[in-house]
């Protein structure tokens, strides 16, 4: 009984593991093929089954004509969604705790209604918000730019950052604050010096979803940006017509997925260490 | 003079209040849990808030001060430290709000740490101490602030035993010199509560039910609720009546009223009696229902005719369940109160001289 | 007690810029829908409630919403199976943990429209490898994106690809955080592996459980991404969803006014819809 548990159990895991693996590896080797290596069909293994080159990962720093040049939206990308994240987890911060800690009463509107208030905009679909922003980008004259962007980003990352900064609140004592303030700290006092640094675990969470949920964004990047500035997503969906070669393709596509996948190993060392299981509650 | 005044009304959990406190002297409020002490610790602190009501600090309205002006030390009965500052900087922490100059702070904070026997830990962080020494991290940032309100809510409750008698004893050298401050000790254990203040608070469901010089309030508690808060084990409460010169113990037990009581009127009462004035003897008998082991004294719970007791033997000694015993009365220790609860006449003399 | 400035400072600068950029873009939205802007008569005219009946009389967009419930509530549902299979699986003692763990959770931290691009190559029905597995398994070659059906099911499945890791994620999390006394309890009662499961595991977990059911509809619904680069909507309109159609009325055919209606009617179809799951849910554990 146990031995068939076992052979089930992992049996279960190396599949899964290989149906996780497939696009990774897939893209992998589809890089380095070149025309023969994708029109008859399907093939894997380099050498074997056809001629490996690194020509899918030459164009990708090649400019101009037949370049692809992601570097610069990469570049884009990284300033983009660093910046947003570092605004919208200040200010998702401060609210969190505010909500996690004062009771708000404005008329019939109290601390969980805002909250509901701020999560609730994840339920918005990017589309009912693309042409206010297009609009209002264009009124602003932010169009096509990246402080465009970086506000539209704000937006959608504050909800995400408060959401997992009161939870993380809630689950912290207040003793500490209160000791705080009758030291002699006002609440902002209170909440610089002693809350803020016994806090990591959660910002760490809250910063880390914030950059998967920026970097990974699609849909306004598409819609706000033209020619000036580019984001990586839609640099690479921009190849995805039958004129771009897989190999490209699959290289910009591992080469763009590659920095988070590097900070889930990172992020699975801290884990481990004991450290982010309270801030996951 | 240094005064605090307190008369406040409308917190939760806290009936109007109305005290005073004077400058060097060490104040201990005994209760129960949920009798309100951390509530008016708290409003003290500002952190929460009356409705109603002033709080004066010599002759200044402290009131509408916010917490962080208040200047009041406060100590936890959880161990409450800055665990992201070594024990130093969590001394020094509150004198750095208040602008004292760097070398200064640390100066007092070094003085303050000898004074509660942790300067070899200053460079440790709070998590990596025992619960015995995070409270004395707490107690001395709280001292070293110098303030002129200290407030300790339950501090030794949640440290072991021994670690209890040893740091209350290194209380009583502390606050020796706090000739300036007004110290706030709240407790539920009695003992406690009789050891370390000059003056003894008692409070039930938010009131205050008496106060005074400990001993005296010890030996004359104005009523019965408040015989039972400040004896451990609970003064036993017999019913019974004066007549004809007798005093008669729920109609089972009749002997000549006692010397303090014969001024007394002929009535009903209800008789107090501590455990420690009960003794093996002759005078009723009871079953016993419990027997602790407390220390070194055995405390038997009896049940007689007289209703249920608790009696107090020295000594260890063994007695099965559902044995019958003789108990003395130590006549002379006999309190009478009232049968609303309220003491109309204490023993004259004090425990164990009866004998 | 702490005065009303303070307390203010925390919440005031963030509710003002998540209000500045999403009340007034909203507002204008609606204002929006109440008029013909279109390629033809730009600029906001009004013309009442004309959108309104015609978005009620349109049957693309009720088919639309249809086709997304559908594909919404039963991808979530299997990735809530086997998120929590997963998590079951590598919970306890396993070979290599760790690496197991941040294996599975991959997926969700990759680029959902980048990966889309890649499992387009996958799924090509002749160039592809994923016809290559299927006739090794003795089966033909799927059509996997030019029927209607199978579309479907490829949307899904790259979608079950990409979100399993997140159930995973938080219901590992859940489960390593569950108290150990029941389960002792139900080892002392003598309960098997499914009794264990179905009596303690599972209603323990139900909080996180609808915690992240909820949050994975909330985003399953916006699905567009994957359907804009799998197969844009098609073939015909087999995988068009709300928000993808909302895409086309509004950004292709530059029906301004129109998609201002359908965006409005959707999003208070989708706040409706998803209180009253949310309610029901939680209704469930309280009465448990």
């Amino acid at each position: 009984m146990r031995t068939l548990y076992l052979t089930f159990k992992y049996g279960a895991i190396l599949l899964w593991s290989s149906f996780v693996a497939l696009p990774f590896l897939w893209a992998l080797t589809t890089s380095f093929k070149t025309a023969n290596g994708v029109t008859g069909g399907a093939t894997y293994i380099p050498w074997l089954q056809y001629k490996p080159s690194l020509e899918g990962w030459k164009v990708l720093v090649r400019s101009g004509g037949q370049g692809i040049d992601i570097v610069q939206p990469y570049i884009s990308s990284i300033i983009v969604t660093l910046s947003a994240s570092i605004i919208s987890m200040a200010l998702g911060t401060l609210a969190a705790y505010g909500l996690a800690r004062f009771t708000y009463k404005v008329g019939f509107v109290k601390n969980s209604d805002i909250t509901f208030f701020f999560i609730s905009q994840r339920i918005m679909p990017p589309i009912v918000l693309s042409i206010p922003f297009f609009l209002m980008l264009q009124f602003l004259g932010l169009l096509d730019s990246i402080p465009g962007l970086i506000l539209v980003y704000v937006a959608l990352l504050l909800p995400i950052a408060t959401w997992v900064m009161v939870d993380f609140f809630s689950n912290v004592p207040k003793e500490m604050d209160e000791m705080a303030m009758i030291d002699g700290c006002t609440p902002v006092g209170a909440f610089l010096r002693v809350v803020l640094p016994n806090s990591i675990p959660g910002i760490v969470v809250g910063g880390l979803f914030c950059i998967i949920f920026g970097w990974n964004d699609f849909f306004f990047a598409f819609t706000l940006t033209f020619t000036k500035t580019q984001l990586l997503p839609v640099a690479v969906v921009a190849l995805n017509s039958s004129v771009t070669p897989w190999w490209s393709l699959s290289a910009s596509a591992l080469v763009s997925v590659a920095p988070l996948v590097i900070i889930a190993f990172v992020v699975e060392r801290f884990l481990s260490s004991g450290n982010l299981a309270g801030a996951i509650r | 003079m240094k005064n605090f005044d307190i008369r406040i009304g409308g917190v939760p959990h806290l009936d109007d209040v109305s005290l005073e406190f004077k400058r060097g002297k060490l104040y201990t409020i005994l209760g129960r849990t949920l009798s309100g002490k951390t509530t008016l610790l708290r409003t003290i602190a500002g952190l929460d808030t009356p409705q109603k009501g002033e709080l004066t600090l010599h002759k200044k309205e402290f009131l509408s001060l916010p917490v962080w002006k208040r200047g009041v030390a406060m100590v936890y009965q959880q161990f409450i430290n800055y665990p992201h500052l070594n024990v130093l900087a969590n001394v020094t922490f509150p004198l750095k709000r208040a602008h004292v100059p760097k070398s200064e702070a640390k100066k007092r904070a070094r003085e303050v740490l000898a004074k509660v026997g942790l300067s070899q830990l200053e460079k440790r962080r709070p998590r990596s101490l025992s619960g015995g020494q995070q409270q004395r991290v707490a107690l001395a940032r709280a001292l070293a602030k110098q303030s002129d309100i200290l407030l300790l809510d339950e501090p030794l409750v949640n440290l072991d035993y021994k670690l209890r008698e040893q740091l209350r004893e290194e209380f009583l050298n502390i606050f020796q010199g706090q000739d300036d401050a007004i110290v706030i000790y709240t407790t539920t254990e009695p003992g406690e509560a009789i050891q370390l203040g000059h003056e003894l608070i008692v409070m039930d469901e938010g009131a205050v039910i008496q106060q005074g010089n400990p001993l005296e309030v010890f030996n004359s508690p104005s009523t019965i609720r408040c015989a039972e808060i400040i004896n451990d084990p609970p003064m036993n409460i017999l019913q019974g009546s004066i007549g004809g010169g007798d005093l008669n113990l729920r109609g089972k037990v009749t002997f000549p009223a006692p010397n303090h009581l014969k001024g007394l009127s002929d009535g009903p009462y209800l008789f107090g009696l501590q455990a420690a004035d009960l003794y093996i003897g002759s005078d009723i008998t009871g079953k016993v229902e419990l027997s602790e082991i407390s220390g070194s004294q055995t405390i038997l719970h009896m049940r007689g005719g007289i209703g249920s007791f608790i009696v107090y033997e020295a000594g260890v000694h063994h007695h099965s369940i559902g044995s019958t015993i003789e108990i003395e009365i130590d006549k002379n220790r006999i309190y009478a109160f009232s049968v609303d609860g309220e003491l109309i006449c204490p023993p004259t003399i004090t425990s164990g001289q009866g004998r | 007690m702490l005065g009303l400035k303070h307390k203010h400072i925390f919440l005031l600068p963030g509710l003002i810029v998540l209000v500045a950029i999403i009340i007034f873009p909203l507002l204008f939205t609606i204002r929006v829908s109440f008029s013909s802007w279109d390629v033809v008569k730009p600029g906001l005219d009004w013309i009442g409630g004309q959108n309104y009946t015609r978005l009620f009389e349109d049957g693309r967009f009720w088919e639309a919403l249809r086709r997304l419930s559908f594909m919404a509530v039963g991808s979530v549902l299997l990735q809530y199976a086997l998120g929590f299979g997963l998590a079951l699986l590598v919970w306890r003692d396993v070979l290599m943990k760790r690496f197991v763990r941040v294996l599975f959770l991959v997926p969700m931290m990759t680029t959902p429209v980048i990966m889309s691009v890649v499992w387009r190559t996958i799924l090509h029905e002749s160039l592809g490898p994923a016809n290559d597995i299927v006739q090794l398994l003795g089966f033909e070659p799927v059509t996997w994106l030019s029927t209607a059906g199978m579309a479907m099911v490829s949307v899904i499945l790259v979608e079950t690809w990409q979100w399993t890791p997140f159930m995973f994620l938080l219901l590992l999390a859940g489960l390593l955080s569950l108290p150990r006394d029941p389960y002792m309890a139900a080892a002392i009662d003598g309960a098997g592996p499914f009794r264990t499961f179905f009596s303690v595991t599972f209603p323990l977990m139900a909080p996180i459980s609808i915690g992240a059911i909820m949050i994975r509809l909330i985003e399953a619904s916006k699905i567009m991404e994957t359907i804009y680069v799998l197969t844009s909507g098609g073939p015909g309109t087999a995988t068009e969803t709300s928000s993808y159609y909302i895409y086309i009325r509004g950004m292709r055919d530059y029906q301004i006014g129109y998609s201002a209606t359908l965006s409005i009617t959707y999003l208070v179809i989708m706040i409706i819809s998803l209180t009253i799951i949310a309610k029901i849910l939680t209704r469930n554990i309280a009465r448990d």
